[in-house]
């Protein structure tokens, strides 16, 4: 990677996010953590699943970034009975023209909310991870590019699971990130029961970066440089999970690759050009963990993803850092 | 080796995280500290091997059920939880019943302590059944401990050690990972997590990870001050012998095979001839007073009687005198001119009561009072108990002539009255049928072909020599069958025999002859350890002979069948042959050296030896620091010598290819060695990482154990932030990284002064 970032391009890239994370911070409170791995997922050109209980704030969290952004957002509320063309598009018949034409679904923004992305039939679920993976819509052999950048924020609920269809671990795979949000501090939420106002209408923010800025953000985090030695500790993060008994299968070399660019936009995120191995760490959990199942069963899905998690941490502390 | 948590893992984040070393998990932990569980317990239930105690089935039982959960730590998950339950109760049952049944307290508690032990092995350990794991150990290792004086024993309590304290340590670090809380108790059959996923491959492959040379050397250090400490200690501090004020029982203490007592069957001391181990160990200040073949004295049997011999309670009561307490015991014998000769016998356990000895003496000193009986005529002296450690004393001037005066006896006999029937304490009661001493008096009177009256040794020689002429020696004798005396039968035939029925026969036809006579038992012979310089006699060493009473001299002199004529080997010439076949460098004979240098060391009979041990040390100190100081003088002065010689063209293309060599090496070092040495893991991997990104990496190591997360000088942010760049940045954006390395060792400098002024 010889074409390395200028001083100058980092500082661009530190104060687009720095503008960002503040924007943020307003609407979401004492989740700085969680704000921080958003703009890595963002940066490093990733989807995000977030998983939590309901009334944490997933959704609060997916407006408050695309209504910091100069992009366009929709929401997409996945229910059992939403079709594919709903959620890509579909080809109608335009009697004035004598043609079909295809009028673009939800999809064909920059910022996609696909809220309880679990309630939807594996079908549409589907659809929806095919365009994750290839940016574009394909209807009647005619390819449609979706907008650039293209961010998929989806949220799950993994305790109520009635009438629900799980992800599969192959379409789990698409997600660059899994995270939670998990209650606020005590102080954070009596800011939070004192200054919220009902309704996601009510986060009005004032965009503060543009779509060209995201974008340019994106090729930047490409050319972060990562050292020999990083790459190294990367692999032996990935075969470990290989090897691991526990697991019922390692990571994918997607799943290597995935670790790579979110260390890289780490990096990016922190005002650096290069990674550091805490960069790679520091984000195993929550770029691996989703891709691993357990071997044994657990009693429920929580249950499991702390086991995966206690594993990993495991694994992450057995691998001594590179000196 | 240390360990990191969950705690550790959410706090690494951040900039405090750069130096962050290879560490164990809880998990590892957990199975290094069950593995330690193991090790000490087999340790501790192998200590019966010392003891007499029977719990041969439960020792085997421990040991396989140990070793077995030591490897397979999922095992214990499969113990029901009926047995947990029942677990306690069947202990303490089985424990009451076998203090009732055996009444004996020491080996039930032996026992009792195998038992929980055993159940500690098997099932999964709180901190408090890891601490129990200890304590029951350290009872049996104590208990072993005072009971025996070995050398073995001592790498073992050794290793116990340094196994406890390893142990020690992983508990508190489990201990301080749960963060003091307690843990939660294991169900019956529930598998914590680290035993579900134990891999003792992976593990050692981890520990060799974690294993730094800070780690090793710390721990190198440690074994060394606790060997040096106890070194120390075991010179400085007198001796002391526990066993004599403890409570601890002897019955408890390893015996040998058999050993010699007041009776005496035939087939008794040869069964001790099998038996190759040692019995015996020898110190003697001057070599030439060994007799060519020594003949170690320790029982008198007296009284025949049903085919064997014994140590008649008449004698006894004559010539044991009373019992005594005491550190020394003066002998019969005169003190010689010159200098006095010490002879330091170590007696192993098991071997006997009776002391070993050559002949009078002058006194035997022990380490510690003794209870014991001395009988002056006999020249025997007893303990009162079979000792259960080896036992140490020392005698001086002792003779080694192998004849045993004795006036009393002597002045018995001559005041004797014929007519009356020899009573037991004359040693003249032959003890068998009117018939037999029928058939004895032939034999005796074919010894004596008519002659009457011989004298006792011409008697001696002819009986050695008949006896020698009509049967020949085998371990395997075989004793004629039929009515009578098997002693007599086995006189009659041509049988051969072994030691015993020679020496038996020769006491009857000397006691028919009208000799008084007897029977010894003890050693005969021994090798010359070339290692440790000591006498060794085995228990193969076990004898049996005669000693007939001299009228003429009022002495008692032997009578061996079996022996070697003593005139036989009297030249110089042929005694240094002697010595050359008795001298012994084998292998055992190094291992039984070892035991000796090992007695030398815990016994001594005054402060000499620490004297001379200290001494020595200091000497050795002394020494070697003028020799290095006599080594650089000469060096100066060759340097000197060197310098002023006349300098010519070879003499400088010389010294120059010598500069340049010096410097290339220095070069090579400092541009590649220092890496490859430095960088030898990712080397291994096929990769060689670069020498500068290795040492920014180094100094980042170093300065990470100086940042705080709070109030961090923007001098050193700076520098730890151009410290990573050269580690993990574009090498085309480094700064230059000389004046770096230079600011880094200066800004850490500074660190340092300021946290010491800051205490």
């Amino acid at each position: 990677m010889s074409d390395f970032l200028q001083a100058g391009q980092i500082t661009e890239a530190t104060q687009a996010l720095e503008r960002l994370r503040a924007n943020m911070r307003v609407t979401i409170k004492g989740k700085d953590e969680v704000v921080e791995h958003v703009l890595v997922c963002l940066v490093a050109g990733g989807h995000l699943l977030i998983e939590d209980l309901p009334g944490v704030g997933k959704t609060t969290l997916a407006y408050s970034l695309a209504r910091s952004m100069d992009c366009v957002f929709s929401r997409v509320q996945f229910t059992s009975d939403l079709l594919p063309s709903d959620v890509t598009g579909v080809a109608i018949y335009d009697e004035t023209i004598k043609e079909f034409v295809f009028k673009k679904g939800p999809v064909f923004a920059n910022v996609v909310l696909a809220d309880e992305i679990n309630r939807a039939t594996p079908k549409t679920q589907s659809a929806l991870l095919e365009v994750m993976d290839r940016a574009k819509v394909t209807v009647d052999g005619q390819a449609h590019a979706v907008g650039s950048p293209f961010m998929v924020f989806a949220t799950q609920n993994p305790v109520d699971y009635e009438g629900t269809f799980p992800l599969p671990e192959s379409q789990m795979d698409r997600f660059l990130m899994r995270l939670q949000m998990g209650y606020p501090q005590a102080v954070d939420e009596l800011e939070i029961l004192r200054t919220q106002r009902g309704g996601y209408d009510a986060i009005a923010l004032n965009p503060v970066v543009t779509r060209g800025e995201v974008v340019k953000l994106q090729a930047f985090a490409h050319g972060v440089f990562v050292e020999d030695s990083v790459l190294d500790y990367i692999l032996k993060i990935v075969t470990a999970t290989r090897t691991e008994s526990e697991f019922r299968a390692g990571v994918s070399v997607r799943g290597g690759l995935a670790l790579r660019t979110a260390a890289q936009a780490r990096a990016l995120v922190k005002g650096r050009d290069f990674v550091l191995p805490e960069d790679v760490a520091e984000l195993v959990t929550a770029v691996l963990a989703h891709r691993l199942g357990l071997v044994r069963q657990t009693s429920d899905a929580l249950e499991e993803r702390r086991a995966v998690g206690a594993v990993l941490k495991r694994i992450v502390a057995a691998i001594p850092l590179p000196a | 080796m240390s360990a990191r948590g969950e705690r550790g893992l959410a706090s690494s984040g951040g900039p405090t995280a750069i130096a962050r070393r290879a560490q164990l998990t809880p998990e590892e932990l957990h199975q290094v500290k069950w593995m330690l569980g193991g090790v000490l317990t087999l340790l501790a239930v192998w200590t019966v091997f010392y003891m007499d105690v029977t719990a041969w089935s439960l020792l085997l039982a421990t040991t396989l059920t140990t070793l077995a959960a030591l490897v397979w730590p999922r095992l214990p998950a499969r113990v029901p939880a009926l047995a947990h339950t029942l677990a306690f109760p069947v202990i303490v049952a089985f424990f009451a019943g076998d203090l009732w049944l055996t009444s004996e307290v020491l080996p039930a508690l032996v026992r009792l302590g195998m038992w929980l032990l055993m159940y500690r092995g098997i099932s999964y350990r709180q901190r408090r059944d890891d601490l129990q794991v200890i304590v029951l150990g350290l009872f049996l290792i104590v208990v072993a401990g005072v009971l025996t004086v070995s050398l073995l024993f001592a790498v073992q309590i050794l290793i116990y050690t340094g196994c406890a304290l390893g142990f020690l340590l992983v508990i508190t670090l489990t201990d301080s990972l749960e963060g003091g809380q307690k843990p939660r108790p294991h169900k019956a059959g529930d598998m914590p997590n680290w035993a579900a996923h134990a891999d003792w491959v992976r593990l050692f492959r981890r520990l060799r990870e974690v294993a730094d040379w800070r780690v090793v050397t710390l721990g190198g250090v440690l074994v060394a001050a606790v060997l040096g400490l106890s070194a120390g200690l075991f010179l400085a501090l007198p001796r002391f012998q526990w066993e004599n004020s403890l409570f601890l029982d002897r019955y408890v203490a390893k015996k040998a095979r058999s050993g010699f007592s007041d009776s005496i069957k035939f087939g008794d001391v040869s069964e001790i001839i099998q038996d190759t181990s040692v019995a015996l160990s020898v110190d003697v200040s001057d070599r030439s007073q060994v007799p060519m073949a020594p003949y170690w004295r320790m029982v008198v049997l007296d009284e025949y009687r049903d085919g064997s011999f014994r140590f008649s309670a008449g004698l006894k009561r004559e010539a044991l005198g009373k019992d005594r307490t005491d550190t020394a015991l003066r002998g019969e014998a005169h003190p010689r001119r010159g200098e006095a000769v010490y002879w330091t016998f170590y007696l192993e356990s098991g071997v006997s009561r009776y002391l070993p000895l050559l002949g009078e003496f002058e006194q035997v000193q022990f380490r510690e009072p003794q209870n014991f009986q001395y009988a002056a005529e006999l020249n025997v002296v007893a303990l009162r108990n079979e000792p259960v450690s080896m036992t140490a004393y020392r005698v001086e001037s002792m003779d080694t002539s192998g004849i045993l005066r004795d006036p009393a006896f002597a002045r018995r006999w001559q005041e004797r009255d014929p007519a009356v029937a020899p009573r037991m304490v004359m040693q003249r009661r032959v003890g068998v049928g009117d018939s037999d001493r029928t058939r004895l008096e032939q034999i005796v009177a074919e010894i004596a072909m008519g002659g009457p009256g011989l004298a006792a040794d011409e008697f001696t020689r002819r009986t050695e020599e008949w006896l020698r002429k009509n049967h020949a020696y085998s371990l395997s004798p075989r004793v004629p069958g039929g009515g009578g005396d098997p002693l007599v039968r086995w006189l009659f035939s041509h049988e051969p025999g072994h030691c015993e029925l020679f020496a038996g026969a020769f006491v009857l036809l000397a006691r028919t002859a009208g000799f008084p006579a007897r029977l010894v038992t003890g050693f005969r012979g021994g090798t010359w350890n070339g290692f440790s310089n000591n006498f060794t006699i085995r228990n193969s060493d076990a004898h049996a002979w005669a000693e007939i009473f001299d009228e003429s001299t009022g002495a008692w002199v032997r009578g061996d069948a079996l022996g070697v004529a003593a005139a036989a080997e009297t030249s110089e010439a042929q005694r240094e042959a002697a010595w050359v076949r008795r001298m012994d460098r084998s292998w055992s004979a190094r291992f039984d050296s070892l035991r000796v240098f090992w007695y030398r060391r815990i016994v001594n009979f005054d402060q000499r030896s620490q004297v001379e041990a200290l001494r020595a040390v200091k000497m050795a100190t002394q020494n070697s620091g003028k020799r290095l100081r006599e080594a650089v003088e000469q060096l100066g002065a060759d340097l000197k010598t060197w310098l002023s010689a006349p300098w010519d063209g070879v003499r400088v293309i010389k010294s120059g290819a010598v500069v340049a060599l010096v410097g290339g090496m220095t070069w090579w070092w400092i541009a590649v060695g220092r890496g490859l040495v430095r960088g030898r893991r990712l080397w291994r991997g096929g990769r060689r990482s670069d020498p500068v990104r290795l040492l920014a990496g180094r100094w980042l190591g170093e300065i990470a154990g100086y940042r705080s997360a709070s109030g961090e000088s923007r001098e050193l942010q700076e520098l730890v932030g151009a410290l990573q760049r050269v580690r993990f940045g574009p090498r085309e954006t480094w700064p230059e990284p000389v004046g770096l390395f230079r600011r880094a060792r200066r800004v850490l400098r500074e660190v340092r002064r300021q946290r010491r002024a800051e205490g």
